[in-house]
């Protein structure tokens, strides 16, 4: 067997978490989780540099029986897809530690604790290659995030953390009767490849759709059952925000492209318009919520709800151009809000306050900050150079090709986009200094640069230079296309 | 029965005979021990289990019928016993301190649950319905006094004498519904209750006999409608007896409802669909009802109500996985019920009860060890991976979806995530609110052990679920 590149890459966190425990000092915690997660994502780059672009078959796969007598395997790959997201997670691993640095100031090494072993199980998610093995990362990851919203998060962190454990166990769970009903169908094995080349009878494809769609759209998350997300983003700290808003929403999104797609085609093409639908909603209704906020951290969760419909969108086009849009977007997403969670989170280190009202002319306090935060509100709403430009074109693409209702809706909200970060911007960055913020703002030092500078070289490279990303992705999409149009029964 | 049976049949029994002798033994000698010598009783005690594991595991290489079809030593009655002998063990270990605080430490206290002990095993190994009797009496008895245990404590006492009253009618009931199996089949054995069966096996005699049997068992693993002294005697009775009586009496009435349900009597005359109501109920009613609850003892009585309630699907599902699932749910429910429980009876020293769940407030600021293990417990009740509870629960769901029962399935899970948040809820007690006093928990050696032994198991049957898959799947009678 070959070198066991990721389980490395899985593991390594988890063990890093253990060696924490062993610590005493704040310092030495803080020190070790950075160096573990900047080892991680070393080993991450080294994955990508062997990557295959040329094939859609997983690569770097590893197989050990692990329950043999129910057909559960430790099987782990990636392929295109995963691949991207495996790096995103590792990357945006080691900017939440500094992104807690001094924002975490008690019980430092539970939290980086919790930290690293979220890391771990959502790398180990993206690996997966058995279907009992991904439910195993996919709800494990609830322990840490209860525990991170619940013990570091503001004051109505008990209450959030509540909300999205039921709401994401809730999903969770029928995935699982879901899963079970696929195993039974699918010759008694959860290996993913085994079960992606099944032809399940349309009706079961129907129920298990819809078994995976709450799961799923839970997670994303979809209209109407976003509710949690507003709560647990204002709530969590920041690197908890970036960790949900930046890799967790993208598990539901992962998982239609993972399982729903290729395991069920005929479904998947049958409710297509019902996605597209629902994405649209989100997309509007998400943006229409962003522009009535006040709070800084809700706004971008909102918009977050909206971004993710145009990822959502993207995929259940069904068409080239809209699941490679949505696949980048995903991304793009990851980089972008990720990176305003960490602005939202540097101004209220200083200010304590996320309220917009309570900002302006924070451009002359620090203008580093707001020359960063200019770029990202830019990608975020889509300005032709950067990320999101890319991705949501092609996702426009997409959606008009496959309807054009939906298409204009989707219009409409990047355009609601503008108006609403646009209009934070200019209240918190421009116009004259509010005098309670002007005395205690001070720029980003070194640290907090940092964290920034890589978001933002991705900022600008997806953006002029897409490429090497579409490559990456590009087989296992065309790929996963000929899955559902040629199972999915000559639609 | 010539000599040479005879033989046999006490051989086959040789566990039993070895913990009622060393029962017996312990009582005279408790009487000769001076005081302040109890950890004797203790030592002795659980070396009487220890050689009685050791028989087992001797005489667990062949199937052994004995004493003319009342008894058998199969590896279904192999495995259960070996979950009776560890949940003893871990709460002997559990009661050595606790005895002292609560100043119950009498050699009568062990003698007890060694009779107990013997009265489960029997009932795991009982292949006639009177055998199962016996059984079934002698761990009840047991337990009764057990549960009055706190002389002083009004709880305690209001406690067994609901117990024994509650418990002596569902007894009555049993035996009335073993007389009418009786007077119908003209046996009392399971194997041959089937064969003598010749007419529609849904004759209204034989239904009414089998609603009674049901009803007498159920009664035992505290499923609904016969949960009511579950609350009251989990509360009033000694912790450590709260402990074993959740995990090892339940067990061995699960054994029996096993032992009988798949008799094929009982499986023809569509008993399922009354284990599938009851099932469901019972889940709903414990789950639910647990939500309210502020003591920790009542919240765990209700959760072991809706684990029961799991584990009966398990039942519904019936079949050599349906079998198994029950047999590794009660395993790992034996390891994590003990483990909290093991904090709870640990939190009690001096003054301080630890019974009420807001007296753990913040207690992980000051015990990150110990915080952290109730956090696994709890996730592990709760059923989230990469616990054993999850394994646990994701095996009885495998076996019901199999036999095609995917709405209780989803019943049943919705219901776990339920029955989840009075488990988080602890959580959050014990790691989001700020510490109100000072914890001096009673944490000895021997409970160190039990925290340590439960918590392997829960992580690693979590981790590492195949060798005691296949243990459980090949335990299994007739399979």
């Amino acid at each position: 067997m070959a070198f066991p590149l990721l389980s490395l890459i899985v593991f390594i966190p988890a063990a890093g978490a253990a060696v924490l425990m062993l610590l005493r000092n704040d310092d030495q915690v803080r020190w070790t989780a950075l160096g573990v997660t900047v080892l991680d994502f070393a080993l991450c780059i080294v994955m990508l540099a062997g990557f295959d672009t040329t094939t859609h078959e997983m690569q770097f796969t590893e197989t050990r029986p692990w329950v043999p007598a129910l057909g559960i395997t430790y099987a782990l790959g990636i392929d295109g897809i995963s691949a991207l997201f495996v790096f995103l997670t590792a990357l945006l691993g080691w900017i939440c530690v500094l992104a807690s640095w001094v924002a975490i100031d008690r019980k430092v090494k539970e939290f980086m604790v919790s930290l690293l072993a979220m890391q771990a199980l959502m790398l180990g998610v993206f690996c997966a290659l058995d279907l009992f093995l991904f439910y195993v990362f996919w709800e494990a990851m609830l322990i840490p995030m209860y525990v991170i919203i619940g013990v570091w998060g503001g004051d109505g962190r008990v209450y959030a953390a509540f909300k999205f454990f039921l709401y994401t166990l809730a999903g969770s769970l029928l995935f699982l009767i879901g899963v079970i009903v696929l195993y039974f169908h699918g010759g008694e094995t959860f290996d993913i490849r085994a079960l992606m080349a099944q032809d399940l009878p349309f009706r079961v494809q129907s129920w298990l759709f819809f078994a995976f769609l709450i799961a799923f759209a839970v997670k994303v998350p979809m209209v109407p059952v976003h509710t949690w997300l507003p709560d647990a983003h204002v709530q969590a700290p920041t690197a908890g925000s970036i960790i949900l808003a930046g890799v967790l929403l993208k598990m539901g999104a992962y998982g239609f492209l993972r399982f729903s797609l290729p395991m069920l085609p005929e479904a998947s093409l049958y409710y297509s318009t019902l996605m597209l639908s629902l994405s649209a909603l989100a997309i509007v209704y998400g943006g229409l919520l962003a522009l009535a906020q006040d709070d800084l951290k809700k706004l971008v969760a909102y918009s977050s709800i909206s971004h993710m419909g145009f990822v959502t969108l993207g995929i259940f086009t069904l068409n080239l151009r809209g699941l490679e849009g949505g696949i980048l977007q995903m991304f793009n997403h990851g980089v972008t809000t990720g990176a305003l969670f960490l602005f939202v989170g540097l101004i209220y280190e200083r200010t304590h306050s996320r309220s917009i009202a309570d900002y302006g002319g924070l451009m002359k306090a620090a203008p580093v900050y707001t020359a960063f935060l200019a770029l990202f509100t830019l990608s975020s709403m889509a300005l032709p150079g950067t990320n999101s430009f890319v991705g949501e074109l092609l996702v426009l693409s997409g959606a008009f090709a496959a309807n054009l209702a939906v298409g204009a809706a989707a219009v409409l909200g990047a355009l609601l986009g503008a108006a609403y970060l646009l209009g934070m911007y200019r209240k918190v960055a421009l116009g004259p200094a509010s005098i309670g913020v002007r005395f205690k703002i001070r720029d980003v030092n070194a640290r907090e640069l940092v964290a920034i500078l890589p978001l933002a070289v991705f900022v600008l490279w997806v953006g002029l230079y897409p490429k090497p990303f579409l490559n990456i992705i590009g087989p296992s999409v065309r790929h996963l296309l000929t899955q559902v149009h040629s199972n999915g029964g000559g639609q | 029965m010539t000599a040479a049976t005879l033989f046999q049949s006490i051989l086959a029994s040789l566990p039993e005979i070895v913990v009622v002798t060393g029962a017996c033994v312990l009582l005279i000698l408790g009487q000769l021990v001076p005081k302040g010598q109890g950890h004797f009783l203790v030592w002795a005690s659980a070396a009487t289990v220890l050689v009685a594991a050791l028989a087992t595991l001797l005489l667990a290489g062949e199937v052994r019928p004995a004493y003319s079809g009342m008894f058998i030593v199969d590896r279904f009655a192999v495995f259960f016993k070996m979950v009776f002998y560890l949940s003893t063990i871990l709460t002997f270990l559990l009661s050595r301190k606790y005895a002292e605080i609560e100043e119950i430490a009498s050699s009568e206290y062990y003698v007890l649950l060694l009779f107990a002990l013997s009265g489960m095993m029997i009932m795991a190994s009982a292949t006639d319905l009177l055998s199962i009797y016996v059984g079934l009496e002698l761990m009840a008895l047991s337990t009764y006094v057990l549960t009055g245990f706190l002389r002083k404590e009004r709880r305690s006492n209001e406690a067994a004498l609901k117990y024994v009253v509650l418990g002596g009618v569902s007894t009555g009931i049993f035996l009335y519904g073993v007389s009418l199996i009786y007077g119908i089949t003209g046996t009392t054995q399971l194997d041959g209750m089937a064969a003598a069966v010749t007419g529609d096996p849904l004759d209204p005699g034989l239904l009414l006999a089998v609603v009674f049997i049901v009803a007498g068992l159920v009664f035992k693993v505290g499923a609904v409608p016969f949960h009511m002294w579950v609350p009251d005697v989990y509360e009033g009775a000694p912790t450590t007896i709260t402990a074993f009586m959740s995990v090892a009496p339940k067990a061995a009435g699960f054994a029996v409802i096993l032992r009988v349900f798949l008799n094929p009597l009982v499986a023809a005359s569509d008993a399922w669909i009354i284990v599938a109501v009851i099932a469901v109920v019972t889940m709903a009613l414990g789950s639910f009802v647990a939500l309210v609850q502020d003591n920790f003892k009542r919240l765990l009585a209700y959760s072991s109500i809706a684990h029961a309630g799991f584990a009966l699907f398990g039942v519904v599902a019936g079949g050599a996985d349906g079998i198994a699932g029950v047999m590794l749910y009660l395993l790992i429910y034996a390891f994590m019920n003990l483990g909290i429980f093991g904090i709870v009876i640990m939190m009690r020293n001096g003054d301080f009860s630890g019974e009420v769940i807001e007296d753990y407030a913040g207690f992980a600021k000051s015990h990150r060890g110990l915080a952290l293990l109730m956090l696994l417990y709890l996730f592990s009740l709760a059923g989230i991976p990469p616990t054993a509870g999850f394994f646990a629960k994701f095996y009885v769901l495998v076996a019901l979806v199999e036999r095609g029962f995917v709405t209780l399935a989803v019943i049943a899970v919705l219901l776990s995530a339920v029955a989840a948040y009075f488990y988080i809820r602890i959580v959050m007690v014990i790691y989001m609110r700020e510490p109100e006093r000072a914890f001096e928990p009673a944490l000895t050696p021997s409970v160190r052990a039990t925290l340590a032994l439960t918590a392997a198991g829960t992580i690693g049957i979590g981790l590492f679920p195949a060798w005691f898959l296949r243990l459980a799947q090949s335990s299994v009678f007739g399979g």
